[in-house]
């Protein structure tokens, strides 16, 4: 746990001393990945605790899940469905499943 | 505390790296929001939304005064008979009552003369300055109540271009503009159509004007609120 604490705080100093800057065009896109991302991490969590961790299956899901999302969005955006939504509520409803698994975990 | 540490020794080197890919992700995130929250036309939103808001605020407690005061003056115009006949006249002259007499309909609109190409059209619609002429001529001859369009014209009643339209006691409206004037109808439309005077120069520019003497008009009230912000008043002596 505390190396992910410890990761999460690197990252956010890395990024904030970043001088990349990602045009307000492209903010939609950059919030699904952020989203798929943290979706991911936390199904990682709960496959290290239900011993089902696979390293290769964790990082291949985080860029693709977020690849993928983004590529989502941007594909309902030209033709003019609004995916970003689902992308949203699919991702959403993932976390607090996996949340509500990792909660009855440390509960037990 | 075991439970959280023991099976981490799995895949904790990949969450942790993951990690720092998320924390990246969320400080990337976060400057795009402040970014969009300090863009311009979202800002001016913002402004416009909250001088909205305080403008109908300003406007609710004005309309209060105005009702207020308008019960004041039927409380106060009970009491005195000459006081009260002081009072309807002074309200006629502030332009408070609806006026009925004899008068004249001056109707202008903007001209339909074809432009040549080059000419500059703005010579051949009607300006705040054409409808000046012909007021400033009706008082002239006497008029003694006067409506633009509807509207009372008061001492402080300006009657401005704005843009296409004309703007008088702040109220916008288009041609054709119908002025009323309440007076000797015939002096009135003498003064209008006297060589050279203003009528000749309107239909120089092909500006149609039209005049109608009548024997019964209606001039409508002022409506508004013009508190003096600025003037006061001076102690006059009882004659």
């Amino acid at each position: 746990m505390i190396y992910a604490i410890v990761g999460l705080l690197l990252g956010l100093g890395l990024g904030a001393v970043c001088p990349l800057v990602i045009p307000l065009a492209y903010s939609k896109l950059s919030s699904v990945a952020l989203l798929a991302s943290l979706d991911s991490v936390f199904g990682g969590y709960r496959a290290v605790l239900e011993d089902k961790f696979e390293n290769i299956i964790f990082i291949s899901g985080f860029f693709v899940n977020a690849m993928l999302a983004a590529a989502l969005v941007f594909v309902g955006d030209h033709l003019g469905i609004d995916l970003y939504y689902v992308a949203l509520l699919a991702f959403g409803q993932r976390i607090f499943q996996n949340l509500a698994i990792i909660r009855r975990f440390f509960l037990k | 505390m075991t439970k959280i540490i023991e099976p981490l020794k799995k895949g904790h080197l990949s969450l942790a790296l993951v990690c720092v890919a998320l924390g990246f992700m969320i400080t990337f995130q976060f400057r795009i929001a402040m970014d969009q929250r300090a863009s311009l036309p979202y800002q001016r939103i913002e402004v416009l939304t909250e001088r909205l808001v305080q403008t109908e605020k300003e406007r609710d407690a004005l309309a209060d005064q105005v009702s207020r005061l308008e019960a004041t003056i039927a409380q106060a115009s009970t009491q005195d008979a000459v006081a009260q006949q002081t009072l309807a006249e002074l309200r006629q002259r502030a332009g408070l009552v609806a006026m009925r007499g004899a008068g004249l309909v001056v109707t202008i609109d903007d001209s339909n003369v074809a432009t040549k190409p080059g000419e500059n059209q703005n010579l051949y619609v009607v300006h705040d300055d054409d409808i000046l002429r012909v007021i400033n001529e009706l008082r002239a001859a006497g008029a003694e109540v006067i409506s633009l369009n509807g509207q009372r014209l008061i001492s402080t009643s300006e009657i401005r271009c704005a843009g296409p339209t004309l703007s008088v006691n702040n109220v916008r409206s288009a041609p054709p503009y119908e002025i009323i004037a309440i007076g000797d109808p015939k002096t009135l439309e003498a003064a209008l159509t006297m060589r050279g005077g203003v009528a000749d120069t309107l239909l120089l520019w092909g500006i149609k004007l039209q005049l109608r003497r009548e024997d019964a008009v209606l001039v409508p009230p002022y409506k508004g609120v013009t508190p003096y912000r600025f003037a006061k008043a001076v102690e006059e002596s009882q004659p």
